[in-house]
């Protein structure tokens, strides 16, 4: 295990609300602005590796784009699983239908796992993040 | 994921929520505690989370009319009684969440 912080962004460079990706190490991270105070977390969803780059930061709950898994960046606890599809009461298109009956099926029989987080500071307007601790 | 994040996750977007709307979580701790697990449950088998003390029909439309929190579709009827049907929310000057008794709407004169 390793506390040695690296720069990974600039401080201006996300903004207030904002979720940047960086590679340190050999690491896939998001690094999130929450009102001023920075989170590092692994950058793929515990839902299904979508890149939580791509998603939507409120508070310190972070949303994935891709099925709106939800995670506590402060922490990396998964907060929610996926949303499942819904067609408004529409019946959808047969092939559409039964391509989404089989999704829904795969993804009933996955786990939401809680995200892992990095240590962070602040160092002359750069965000440092310890990849390797807790390896 | 658990019953605990969930309810840790709804908690937070809810309170975004209502509070707009004048309303707030009911002081009441174990009674919110109680029905933010249930809705977790029923989020759980209907994908979505419905209020836990009104009965779903089967009827889209109506059945959207009671996703948590369901104020806006029921705001003169919410208003009249302080709080939302299950007592999940009341009015933000409630301290007391007891005294507001659950009364259908026709009892307020709305029906």
């Amino acid at each position: 295990m390793s506390d040695k912080y690296i720069r990974a962004i600039s401080a201006d460079a996300v903004a207030p609300g904002g979720v940047k990706a960086v590679e340190l190490d050999g690491k896939e991270i998001v690094v999130c602005n929450c009102g001023g105070k920075y989170y590092a977390v692994q950058r793929r969803c515990g839902h299904m590796n979508a890149p939580l780059d791509m998603g939507t930061l409120d508070g310190t709950y972070l949303t994935c784009a891709m099925h709106c898994a939800q995670f506590d960046v402060a922490t990396g606890e998964a907060l929610s699983g996926p949303v499942p599809p819904d067609f408004g009461g529409e019946i959808p298109p047969r092939l559409l239908g039964e391509y989404f009956q089989n999704v829904g099926m795969l993804m009933g029989r996955i786990r939401t796992e809680s995200i892992r987080t990095y240590p962070t500071k602040l160092e002359a307007g750069w965000v440092l993040v310890a990849p390797q601790a807790g390896d | 994921m658990n019953t605990e994040s969930r309810k840790k996750a709804l908690h937070y977007f809810y309170e975004k929520v209502v509070g707009p709307l004048g309303f707030k979580f009911t002081p009441d701790a174990e009674l919110r505690e109680f029905l933010l697990e249930q809705e977790v449950i029923l989020e759980g088998k209907h994908g979505v989370p419905f209020c836990p003390c009104q009965p779903l029909r089967h009827d889209r439309a109506r059945d959207m009319q009671i996703v948590c929190p369901c104020i806006p579709f029921h705001r003169k009827h919410f208003d009249a009684i302080q709080r939302c049907w299950c007592g999940l929310f009341v009015h933000q000057d409630v301290t007391d969440p007891d005294k507001l008794p659950q009364l259908p709407p026709k009892e307020v004169g709305l029906e």
